[in-house]
């Protein structure tokens, strides 16, 4: 491995992803190459159904390719099974999802703490209250995710992504369930505490301008890289 | 770590009662078959300790020979206790009066169960003593007091001896219910029996050898004797005795046993359906723990410790509430019952623990399994995972549970097919009419916006789900359904046994020219009484030509006749009739041919006897009567309910015998208190008459007839109880599945009425058409129990036709609009919220 492939901390070649359907098999994603540096920040953008959450399942090891090969910091995700897979993730990555996924019995702490007990970090609570102020949530520690608001809950979200420290983030449409206030605070702080932990942060969103915010741009049209730009962010980072 | 992780998520899930409706189930299952299998244990032990009494002991050895020393002895050391019977008829003599008195010679220990009823003297009161008379006395019954013209204090002479007459005696637990020769029985003391010289050899004598002990004192005993017993010896116990209450409690205990399985299978499907429901309510947090990196180790463990925790939880609950509903119910019963239950053995408590975990084990195996797969992609791909129709795996996974719970509880394997496979064909009925129903509702094209057509579109879009609930539903129907109704048949089949108005005094040896002044005594003082029956006694002496001593050994005969038929002479009662008796039934050939009018003489014979006497219909058996020899050609066999408490006969001869032997008369009346002072007027006037008094028999066959009803009645009651929760639950599992539905209904602007009345109509439909169908195939289910298992003439129900749809459509609509209700109180946003 050279040493710019050391560098990158996702390395993509040759990605692709079919599927079969009652039709026959269903090409989603075609020979998708580009590789992401550590600590940089990349967007994930194309309409509905252009194959960008596929993309970041393979990319998080959510699920397998067809075909081609996903390093994520040195590992070749194809030659991992299933376990080895979830423990890279519990090592190395966070997610912020669209929907929350906030487990429901658990209180905004408990959610939060939860990456770091299934690691069996010991100091997992200490870690979480101090995101959790982070994210000014601090005052709301005991409350279930049923008594939070949409932005709340995503803002617990974002805490439990980053409990552990991750070297990559993985945020799929972020504020799509949130209104334009809630949503920006949401983007503002997810990409604070991007900058604060240094970490390698990929973005799938179909918001152009959430997109810039980011250092480059992967657009993805029916399956395919259509090209990579650079975002506002690329002369600050 | 995982193990701290693993009871936070309990305690929450627990909390939040995303575990209340499997622990619920498990529950359910173990309280269930707790409560019924002790409250049954507890029921049968005391009902056998009490129907023990009517054989005066637990088991019992009869032969016509004299049995070994040996026999005893071992009973002593298996820690049994005995006594010794002897039956022999002799005469008695006293004032010149000379009669064939049926004497019975007891040890001490008579009798093991029960108690001997006496009276000081004719005129006192009865009571109950625990052993009979002494050496050197006798107890007579009240018959041989007037025949005899003696009193108490009086000697007798029995056999060689003379024997002061110290008691009147009443009535001897076992009794026979009727005997033509009840009236004239002595009761003496073993130890007399030499005195007597009635007891030679030859003589015709009956041994007994009564025992008592727990029942593995006497399996342990009998397993011992069983291999040198003689083709002369018949062990008994109360079951192999034909007598109502035999056949009674046989029934009572299948009834018994039904509900329990019944119990067990309810409980089951909450169980199958509560597990897969709260398993797939853990898909979304198990994607999400994947995600996050836990292992599938540490899944597999946390979700292991939960169901381990809930089972445990469950069953100490099950057991818990088992204990005190089982306790509440035999206090009540025993109250009512003016005794004590003996306590339940252990049996209860491990078979109850042991169901709820098999329970727990086998119906969340799958489920958890397919949780354990659940992929990561989940959080992305929000329906990856989710299966609308349950697994063929598990269905058979939770069939093969059921059917092995069924058989290891009952441990009857046609019984527990029947109920199996009647269960089958209700889930692939309703599975099919279901498919047909939806189908048929798709095209019926109601109109938008109406509350029908929102039901019938729900309904439609959730087919495969609502085909698993309308299974569901109509199973929990079907089994409280089928139980209502067989409660009722047995119990007025019972009731149908021992009439209120039956007959409690048989009046026998009336003389030809007594009949017409009794008759006119009866109407008189306004008594109701049957028919009068010409009676006389004769023996078979041979079949078709052949004596009948060389075709079947004499002994043989007697041991069968003894066996088998408790309440009969072993000279078998003969009468004449024009038509069949009611209660009994032609099981071969046709009754009398020209209402027997014609030359031949015919006769219809017991079929019990075809079989000893190896009888066809068309022999011809030659009676001994008064040594006359009488031809009488069999054109028929009948089935004869010994139970009835009615006067029966072994052999039914045409009418065309009258005046061919001299005869006696017969009948039976019904007695009430008030008639005392006439009947000992009656007995004055016609001395040779003979009164047998069954009234104590009818009391007691009425009281356990009584006690078993409201066994049945209280065991019932649970089963419905938990047949209405698993109703409960499967509303609110539905419920919550149906809560996303009503919120987008709610959000995009429905009226609460709209949709209330929605569901309202669906649950409707659902009930009706479940009740429907569990109606009838608990018909038909019932029509084959009833006639394999429980030897009630099968019919149909119609009225249940009518209760199942109905109740089924009230009951689950109700319970589906009031928890519909409760969802509409809260406001959308907070729908929202909840559903996450």
């Amino acid at each position: 491995m050279s040493v710019l492939s050391q560098l990158n901390v996702i390395q993509v070649s040759g990605l692709t992803q079919r599927v079969n359907t009652l039709e026959g098999s269903l090409t989603i994603l075609s020979d998708i190459n580009f590789s992401v540096k550590s600590g940089e920040s990349v967007a994930i953008v194309g309409a509905s159904g252009s194959g960008k959450s596929t993309l970041l399942s393979l990319l998080a090891g959510l699920d397998v390719a067809s075909q081609g090969e996903v390093h994520l910091d040195g590992d070749a995700l194809s030659t991992l099974d299933e376990e080895a897979r979830a423990q890279l993730r519990a090592e190395k990555i966070g997610f912020v999802f669209q929907s929350f996924m906030l487990v429901q019995s658990l209180t905004a702490l408990e959610n939060v703490m939860l990456p770091a007990e299934l690691a069996g970090d010991h100091d997992a609570k200490a870690q979480a209250v101090e995101l959790l102020d982070k994210v000014g949530l601090s005052h709301r520690l005991a409350h279930y995710p049923s008594q939070l608001s949409g932005g709340e809950q995503q803002r617990v979200a974002i805490a439990r992504a980053f409990i552990g420290s991750p070297k990559i983030l993985f945020a799929d449409e972020p504020s799509a369930n949130l209104d334009s206030k809630n949503g920006h605070l949401i983007e503002t702080l997810l990409f604070d505490l991007n900058k604060q932990n240094g970490t390698t942060l990929v973005l799938v969103t179909h918001d152009e301008q959430l997109a810039k915010k980011c250092q480059r741009i992967i657009h993805i049209e029916g399956g395919q890289l259509e090209k990579i730009s650079e975002g506002a962010a690329a002369n600050v980072g | 770590m995982w193990v701290k992780l693993a009871f936070k998520l309990f305690s929450r899930e627990f909390r939040r009662g995303e575990l209340t409706i499997i622990f619920a189930a498990i529950a359910l299952a173990v309280l269930t078959v707790f409560s019924l299998s002790a409250i049954t244990e507890r029921i049968s032990l005391n009902i056998a300790h009490k129907s023990s009494d009517f054989i005066a002991s637990d088991r019992r050895l009869s032969s016509n020979h004299a049995f070994e020393p040996q026999l005893l002895k071992q009973a002593s050391q298996f820690g049994l206790a005995t006594a010794q019977m002897l039956y022999f008829d002799s005469m008695l003599f006293a004032n010149d009066e000379l009669v064939l008195g049926s004497v019975k010679a007891t040890t001490a220990a008579y009798p093991l169960r029960g108690k001997i009823t006496i009276k000081d003297n004719l005129a006192s009161k009865a009571y109950e003593v625990e052993t009979g008379p002494k050496a050197g006395s006798v107890w007579l019954s009240e018959g041989l007091f007037y025949t005899l013209k003696v009193n108490v204090g009086d000697t007798v002479e029995l056999g060689a001896g003379n024997f002061n007459v110290t008691k009147v005696l009443v009535k001897e637990p076992d009794a026979p219910f009727f005997s033509l020769s009840g009236n004239k029985r002595v009761l003496l003391n073993y130890a007399d029996i030499e005195t007597t010289q009635a007891v030679q050899p030859g003589s015709r004598v009956f041994h007994r050898l009564l025992f008592a002990g727990n029942e593995q004192e006497l399996s342990d005993y009998y397993a011992w004797l069983k291999p040198q017993l003689k083709s002369n010896q018949n062990w008994q116990g109360l079951k192999d005795r034909q007598s109502p209450l035999g056949n009674n409690l046989d029934r009572a205990e299948r009834f018994l046993l039904l509900a329990g399985l019944f119990g067990i299978m309810l409980a089951a499907v909450a169980m199958a359906v509560s597990a897969k429901r709260y398993c797939e309510r853990q898909y979304d947090p198990v994607a999400m723990m994947k995600t996050l990196g836990g292992s599938r180790k540490v899944i597999r463990n946390i979700f292991l410790l939960h169901l381990s925790l809930v089972t445990t939880f469950s069953i100490v609950a099950g057991l818990a509430v088992g204990f005190i509903l089982q306790t509440i119910g035999a206090d009540y019963l025993a109250t009512f019952m003016g005794t004590e239950l003996p306590q339940a053995g252990v049996r209860p408590w491990l078979l109850s623990a042991f169901i709820g975990l098999v329970c727990a084990l086998m119906f969340s195996l799958k489920p958890l399994l397919d949780l354990f797969d659940i992929p990561p992609l989940r959080v992305l791909r929000r329906n990856l995972g989710d299966t609308l129709a349950i697994s063929r795996i598990h269905i058979g996974l939770s069939m093969l549970t059921i059917f092995v719970l069924m058989w290891l509880f009952s441990g009857e394997i046609v019984t527990t097919l029947i109920l199996f496979a009647s269960t089958l064909v209700v889930i692939a009925v309703l599975f099919a009419l279901s498919r047909l129903l939806f189908a048929a509702g798709r095209k019926l094209g109601l109109r938008p916006g109406s509350s029908w057509s929102l039901a019938i579109a729900t309904l439609q879009k959730r087919a495969n789900a609502n085909a698993i609930q309308l299974i569901s539903f109509a199973l929990a129907i079907k089994l409280m359904l089928f139980l209502v109704v067989l409660k009722n048949d047995i119990i007025s089949d019972w009731q149908m046994q021992v009439p209120a108005d039956a007959p409690n005094m048989f009046i026998i040896n009336i003389a030809k020219e007594e009949v017409e002044p009794i008759k006119q005594f009866f109407n008189k003082h306004n008594i109701a009484h049957e028919a009068f029956y010409p009676v006389f006694s004769g023996r078979v002496d041979a079949v078709n030509g052949e004596e009948f001593a060389r075709r079947v050994s004499k002994q043989e005969g007697e041991e069968k006749d003894e066996s088998a038929r408790e309440g009969v002479s072993r000279e078998p009662n003969l009468t004449w009739l024009t038509s069949l008796p009611e209660g009994n039934e032609i099981t071969e050939g046709e009754w009398f041919t020209d209402g027997g009018t014609g030359d031949d003489i015919e006769v219809s014979v017991f079929d019990g006897w075809q079989e000893t006497l190896g009888l066809k219909i068309g022999d011809t058996i030659t009676l001994l009567v008064n040594e006359q020899p009488i031809d009488a050609k069999v054109t028929s066999f009948r089935k004869v309910d010994w139970g009835s408490l009615k006067p029966n006969f072994v052999m039914i001869l045409s009418p065309n015998m009258a005046g061919k032997v001299p005869v006696t008369y017969f009948s039976a009346a019904k007695l009430h208190d008030r008639d005392t002072k006439g009947i000992s007027q009656l007995l004055q006037r016609y001395p040779t008459i003979s009164m047998i008094d069954i009234k104590a028999q009818i009391e007691q066959a009425q009281s356990i007839i009584a006690q078993v009803s409201l066994a049945i009645g209280f065991v019932l009651s649970i089963v419905l109880v938990s047949g209405a929760l698993v109703l409960i639950s499967q509303v609110q599992a539905s419920l919550a599945e149906r809560m996303q539905e009503v919120v987008i209904l709610r959000t995009l602007g429905a009226k609460g009425r709209l949709i209330k009345l929605a569901t309202l109509y669906e649950f409707m439909l659902l009930g009706g058409i479940a009740g429907l169908v569990a109606a009838i195939v608990s018909d038909v289910a019932l029509l084959v129990i009833q006639q394999q298992l429980f030897d009630i003439s099968g019919r149909l129900h119609p009225y249940i036709w009518l209760l199942g749809p109905v109740s089924g459509a009230l009951f689950v609509s109700s319970i589906g609009y009031f928890m519909v209700a409760n969802t509409m109180r809260q406001n959308t946003q907070g729908l929202l919220r909840k559903l996450g």
